[in-house]
């Protein structure tokens, strides 16, 4: 504000940014190629670290002999698993992974040796050195062939090679079938997929000897959790290691865990006290995988003939690589969402986690929800059309009314669901279209929903589960230290907004420092869909206690009580008539005698949202708050090529309170979009183990071309404990679309498609498959 | 053995010794030190690395620094003026084109490279101008938006010149 | 900092010096564009210890028309060939097939001479050197089997451009040229049904010109390929259709296909159809003939099933919507 100008106390009033559409707060330095990634840092002398990766899928390793790569002349390190004094894993219980093999290799591509030289083609040379002598084990690459009778064992402690079997039984399940009008099963298939964030993995790591400290720049979502396996595998003390995380190139999940390169990146640089860089390779970044297992369901469902489900019971199988990783907690999550997304009290549960060896899986957006929501929403479609139900109003039928608490004791305060179906069926024109539609056109419609953060962290500290700072110092400059993760998601933006609502100043007033562990408070992390929700709380906390120290000094400075000052966010007054002192007044008021404030706000979800104790492992699940959504598709198909070409999306989110709608609408657009990815188009897949669509042309991520347009419908069902109401926003509308995909398909062609992606050799040959079943009931007819 | 190549880069002159083998994606980011260009896949996949050569897009990651000589290169350095968004790089901040950011060079310099030939495409031309850039956050609908209110501010700007 | 193998470039400014530089420099190749050579360098595929650099040929990037047809510079880049007002208006699937390469970005320095000359596809060949060692190589390159059909010496991989089926359907020509000076030869002859040895060079050879004849000229044609996505994506199966009718008749019919063989393939046995009239039997008749002729194996991730079935499902409805009776 220029000083000059008189302050017109009738025309100050706080600035609002909540529900206000704004660009990013980073957004110039991304459009503008200023932004740094991980391997945008140049840094002078810093070496190019490589991995050796190993060829075969299964095997027990004899010996990995260095000694000529140690001596090329340009070769300043070279790294094995005996470099490390620790497995790694993102649950605690589950840390089975050496950043370098050691013993065993249980995927093709795990890292078995690695080097740091002074260029790429003097480390590519010293890989050639390096001499990797093994003996094969048997190796499955199907969790059918995983679990079979009398396998070798991947890891000792999992002798059938089922990493997790979950179960549970809910109310009354086989009362619930008996009581139905129809019962129905179906098995449905869904190959794994990848991430495929576009900036490929990227550490860089410099280790200071003299004084024994490691700096890390990694593209990560959790740097928290980077810090934590940095201890654990290098035995080195937690204080003598910063994390940073610079801008990311998404992550969708694929960053949550702690992944080999920043810890080999590390080891290296320890190793030979410099700095080293590794840039990963599109292809290494599939093989590092943590994608979404390829997951098999079978789910059996009863309806009463007014479409009230009367029971589910779900038995899924994921192929979770060779590693646990998140894997425990994928597979609990398929099992705490499948029916809670409705108000279904006779469930049942049984689900597989495998271990195979291929790359392992890990938690893609929409974590363990998307593959049983396909399922589930396509049953439930397919049973209303067998009871002459209309798909949306056998939804209605199975509402929940919150507040309340589903069947596994999931929290539910806020349910926009029933607008979002209202709305989608509106703007769609469904009561007018559907079933009215030219051939090989058709409509599909789907619900899904998803947590806004895990209400239980992996790491149990006994902290709260977001802290924010926020300094204030005498220039009245004002910055936002969080470790939240920005990753692309708009997260700095979002912090920012809060922070700035609370304090009624322009958002350009506030500054953000993110996820530098040497300035910026602990946080745990992008993942889960927690930021918004934890860190926002934390963040308007952290305001409002900084609010209430400038309310302090200006009542000090006016000589009036804390209660009679009024904040407008530039202007602080007490009545209507006061001049009142301006933000910068306040400023100085308020550091005399304490200089810089640190305000510090912080947030903690509440026991009822801990998701019980039902079965062993029921408390993932539990969130704070549930968003919803609901989508319509139109899709028409080619009959003569069986491409399916997605014409419209209607989709309608409960996100709780757009905080800031263009943001939330991005997320949205995304999710749907990634799910149309997963529906018809995305696979990764193996020969013998070995990826073999680890490219961008194989792996077929969406074009513009194909992708449709996307009429987004916000949802604001203000939830009690969100941050001033708001809730998740960037996961729930990614499972919706795979059922009302194969929903719209089912309407089109009268086929349903139970495997996915939809790709078009398969549809061609369902469509063939159904042709030759006509054609032979018109013979049987005719010879009858 | 090195190459002597002259090129003009974002309007300046400069004189480089390169190896034959080299890729102008790395010399841009690793010799010249400009790492706005990106690379996101193993080679032509993915349109992270797009600038213009000669004001049409191409892939750094396809093409020799050596086969460079005598070229005017753009990259996404050379947008801003005075320090300012350029109208292409206002639309993606401004309709949130841009989430994580990554894509975003790439398709900020295929836009650029669009708009300069058709000043006013429809929907369906820009959609066909940016299919070579894969975008992994936005679902492409903001992009789209984007390149749409680029050029109408581009128009609405010549129109009061 | 990418890792590529060691090679110096050359940049020859004529024919002449392009041909002379290739055949006196050990293990060298040409590039153009480069969109599929430094791909496949970047990979290991290729090992050039140089690299002739054709892009600053000038004679090759021109465009010449006289009474015999239209005669097109191996280093013209696709986006100008599809946007060529005359390719357009009289070898329609010429123009539809540049347009349908790879995506705009490509096509903005891709060439036509790269696209004639692309390097065969597969999937257990177009991946990183890692990636083939381990997988111990296959006979197109250092391996001793082919993981397409492991039984047989043959390899399978699959041609894969898309404008040479539509200068096929043209009755294109092309100019080589090489040490021993230039020839022209029909384009059908520059390819063999080998997919590890494909192109019918003679060591050296450049492809300089392709010659579209103007008495091809105006009959309608067309170009469509089959896909997972919009863009980017390699053919999976491609045909380019062109017809010759008198009234409702047909006089002479050819199509050729792309992605289904080792080599671009003109399907065999339409002169059947002349003096036939163009109706559903005709259709599906031609469908099946370009069916059976069509030869794809598990090269791609996509089934060769449904190569094979939408192969003959585009050809007959391109030679439906070409023909005067529809
Ligand atoms: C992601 C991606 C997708 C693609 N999709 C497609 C697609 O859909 N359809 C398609 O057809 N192609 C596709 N391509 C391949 C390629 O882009 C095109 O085929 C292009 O036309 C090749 O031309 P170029 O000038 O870049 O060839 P280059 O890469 O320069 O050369 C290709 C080959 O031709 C040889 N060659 C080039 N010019 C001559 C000449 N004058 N004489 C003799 N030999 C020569 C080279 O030595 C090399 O072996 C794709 C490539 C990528 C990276
Ligand atoms: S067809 Fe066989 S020999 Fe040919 S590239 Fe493929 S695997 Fe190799
Ligand atoms: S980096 Fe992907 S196309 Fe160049
Ligand atoms: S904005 Fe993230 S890839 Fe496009």
């Amino acid at each position: 504000m220029n000083e000059t100008t008189p302050i017109d106390p009738e025309k100050i009033e706080p600035v609002k940014s909540i529900g206000v559409p704004m660009p990013l707060v980073d957004g110039p330095e991304k459009v503008s190629g200023k932004a740094n990634y991980t391997a945008d840092f140049l840094e002078h002398g810093a070496l190019v670290g490589r991995i050796l990766r190993s060829p075969v899928a299964h095997a027990e390793i004899l010996s990995i002999d260095t000694s000529a790569a140690e001596t090329l002349p340009g070769v300043e390190a070279v790294a094995t698993g005996a470099d490390f004094v620790g497995q790694f894993g993102v649950l605690p219980i589950a840390r089975t992974e050496w950043p370098i093999a050691r013993d065993r290799v249980r995927y093709r591509g795990e890292p078995i040796a690695a080097v740091a030289a002074i260029d790429v083609e003097t480390a590519q040379k010293a890989l050639d050195l390096i001499e990797f002598e093994y003996v094969e084990l048997p190796a499955y690459f199907t969790a059918e062939d995983a679990i079979a009778e009398g396998v070798t064992p991947l890891h000792e402690k999992r002798p059938n090679n089922v990493e997790r079997h979950v179960d549970y039984d809910l109310g009354e399940v086989d009362k619930g079938f008996e009581e139905a009008e129809l019962v129905c099963e179906g098995t449905y298939d869904c190959a794994e997929v990848c991430q495929v964030q576009t900036e490929p993995h990227a550490a860089m790591a410099a280790y200071d000897g003299e004084r024994d400290r490691l700096t890390v720049h990694a593209s990560t979502q959790v740097p928290y959790y980077v810090h934590l396996m940095l201890e654990q595998t290098l035995g080195m003390p937690k204080s003598r290691i910063r994390v940073i995380k610079p801008h990311i190139g998404g992550g969708f999940g694929s960053r949550t865990e702690c992944l080999h390169v920043e810890l080999i990146a590390s080891a290296l640089a320890r190793k030979c006290n410099g700095t080293v860089r590794i840039i990963l390779s599109r292809e290494e970044t599939f093989v590092t995988h943590r994608g979404r297992p390829e997951q098999n369901t079978t789910l059996k469902m009863g309806m009463s003939k007014d479409g009230r489900i009367t029971a589910v019971d779900t038995t899924t199988t994921q192929r979770g690589g060779a590693y646990a990783g998140y894997g425990t907690v994928t597979i609990l999550y398929s099992g705490s969402m499948v029916f809670a997304l409705y108000d279904i009290q006779n469930a049942r549960y049984n689900g597989y986690r495998v271990l195979t060896n291929t790359p392992p899986c890990g938690a893609f957006r929409g974590h363990g929800t998307v593959n049983v929501r396909f399922a589930f929403e396509s049953l439930m479609d397919e049973m209303a059309t067998k009871l002459g139900l209309d798909p949306f109003e056998v939804r209605r039928k199975n509402l929940l009314k919150a507040p309340t608490f589903t069947a596994n004791d999931l929290m539910v305060n806020s349910y926009g669901l029933p607008e979002c179906l209202d709305i989608v069926e509106k703007a769609s024109g469904w009561k007018d279209r559907k079933g009215k539609l030219a051939p090989f056109r058709g409509l599909g419609i789907a619900c899904s929903h998803y947590v806004s953060g895990a209400s239980k962290p992996v790491n149990w500290t006994g902290e709260p589960h977001a802290t924010v700072n926020i300094k204030l110092d005498f220039d009245g400059s004002l910055t936002i230290l969080t470790g939240a993760p920005e990753i692309g998601q708009g997260s700095s933006t979002i912090l920012t907004q809060c922070v700035a609502e609370v304090l009624g100043l322009d958002v350009t007033r506030i500054r953000i420092l993110t996820s530098d562990s040497l300035v910026t408070p602990k946080d745990n992390g992008a993942y889960s869909s927690r930021v918004t929700y934890m860190v926002g709380n934390a963040a308007i906390d952290a305001a409002t206690n900084l609010k209430a120290i400038l309310v302090e000094a200006a009542a000090r400075k006016m000589d009036v009580q804390p209660e009679d000052v009024e904040c407008l966010g530039e202007v602080y007054r007490a009545g209507s008539q006061d001049q009142g002192l301006t933000f910068e007044e306040v400023v100085v008021a308020a550091l005399e005698g304490t200089g810089t404030i640190t305000a510090r706000g912080n947030f903690d979800t509440i026991p009822e949202s801990w998701g019980g104790d039902k079965y062993r492992g029921a408390a993932i699940g539990g969130s704070m708050a549930f968003s919803y959504a609901a989508q319509v598709v139109e899709i028409e198909i080619d009959p003569d090529t069986a491409d399916i070409r997605v014409e419209k999306v209607w989709v309608a989110h409960d996100c709780g309170k757009a905080l800031n709608p263009l943001a939330v609408e991005g997320q949205i657009e995304g999710s749907v979009w990634m799910g149309m990815g997963q529906a018809m188009t995305e696979e990764t897949r193996y020969h013998k183990g070995l990826g073999i669509t680890g490219n961008m042309l194989d792996y077929r991520v969406p074009t513009i071309i194909e992708s449709p347009p996307i009429e987004t419908h916000i949802v604001e069902s203000i939830d009690p404990h969100g941050p001033f109401g708001a809730k998740e926003a960037g996961e729930a509308s990614l499972a919706g679309f795979l059922p009302a995909l194969t929903n719209a398909i089912a309407d089109a062609l009268d086929i349903r498609v139970s495997e996915l992606p939809i790709t078009p050799d398969r549809l061609m040959e369902i469509m063939e498959e159904k042709k030759k079943a006509a054609r032979k009931n018109a013979d049987q007819k005719v010879s009858a | 053995m090195k190459n002597f190549i002259s090129m003009t880069l974002n309007g300046r002159q400069r004189d480089d010794a390169v190896p034959g083998n080299m890729l102008l994606v790395d010399f841009l980011r690793e010799t010249v030190g400009m790492t706005g260009t990106k690379i996101g896949c193993d080679g032509g996949e993915c349109g992270c690395c797009t600038v213009l050569i000669a004001g049409k897009p191409r892939h750094a990651c396809l093409t020799l620094a050596a086969s460079c000589d005598g070229t005017d290169i753009e990259t996404i350095e050379s947008l801003e003026t005075g320090g300012r968004l350029s109208a292409i790089q206002r639309g993606f901040h401004e309709k949130l084109g841009a989430q994580c950011g990554f894509c975003t060079p790439g398709m900020v310099m295929a836009a650029e490279g669009l708009l300069r030939e058709n000043a006013n495409p429809s929907e369906d031309e820009i959609r066909q101008g940016m299919a070579a850039n894969i975008c992994r956050c936005t679902g492409y609908v903001k992009i789209i938006e984007s390149v749409q209110a680029a050029a109408e501010e581009i128009a609405s700007k010549e129109s009061a010149a | 900092m990418e890792l590529m193998p060691d090679f110096v470039l050359h940049r020859p400014t004529s024919i002449e010096e392009a041909v002379k530089l290739r055949n006196e420099t050990d293990g060298a190749l040409y590039v153009a564009g480069g969109t599929d050579m430094i791909v496949n360098v970047r990979r290991g595929i290729e090992q050039p210890a140089a690299l002739i650099d054709l892009s600053v040929v000038s004679e090759l990037r021109e465009i010449v028309e006289d009474d015999e047809g239209l005669h097109i510079g191996a280093g013209v880049t696709l986006e100008t060939v599809s946007q060529d007002t005359r390719v357009l208006k009289h070898f329609t699937a010429v123009a539809e097939a540049a347009a349908a390469v790879a995506g705009p970005t490509h096509q903005a320095y891709g060439t036509v001479g790269g696209n004639l000359c692309l390097d065969t596809r597969c999937l257990f060949y177009n991946q990183s050197e890692w990636w083939r060692k381990s997988n111990d190589y296959c006979l197109k390159k250092n391996g001793t089997v082919c993981h397409v059909a492991p039984g047989g010496k043959h390899c399978f991989a699959a041609f894969s451009g898309d404008v040479a089926p539509a200068a096929l359907v043209h009755n294109a020509e092309v100019d080589l040229v090489g040490p021993n000076g230039r020839r022209r030869v029909p384009l059908a002859d520059i390819y063999h049904n080998d997919g590890m040895d494909h192109l019918a060079f003679e060591p050296g050879e450049l492809l300089a010109v392709l010659h579209l004849p103007k008495s091809e000229a105006s009959m309608p044609s067309a170009y469509e390929k089959a896909r997972v996505r919009g863009s980017i994506d390699f053919p999976l199966a491609g045909a380019a259709v062109w017809v010759k009718q008198s009234g409702d008749k047909i006089e002479e019919l050819r199509i050729a296909l792309t992605a289904v063989n080792p080599y671009p393939h003109l399907i065999k046995g339409l002169e059947k159809f002349s003096g036939t009239e163009l109706n559903d039997g005709a259709l599906d008749e031609i469908a099946e003939m370009v069916q059976s002729q069509a030869k794809p194996m598990l090269t791609t991730t996509v089934k060769p099933w449904y190569r094979r079935r939408v192969i003959g499902a585009i050809a007959r409805r391109l030679t439906k919507q070409l023909s005067n009776t529809t």
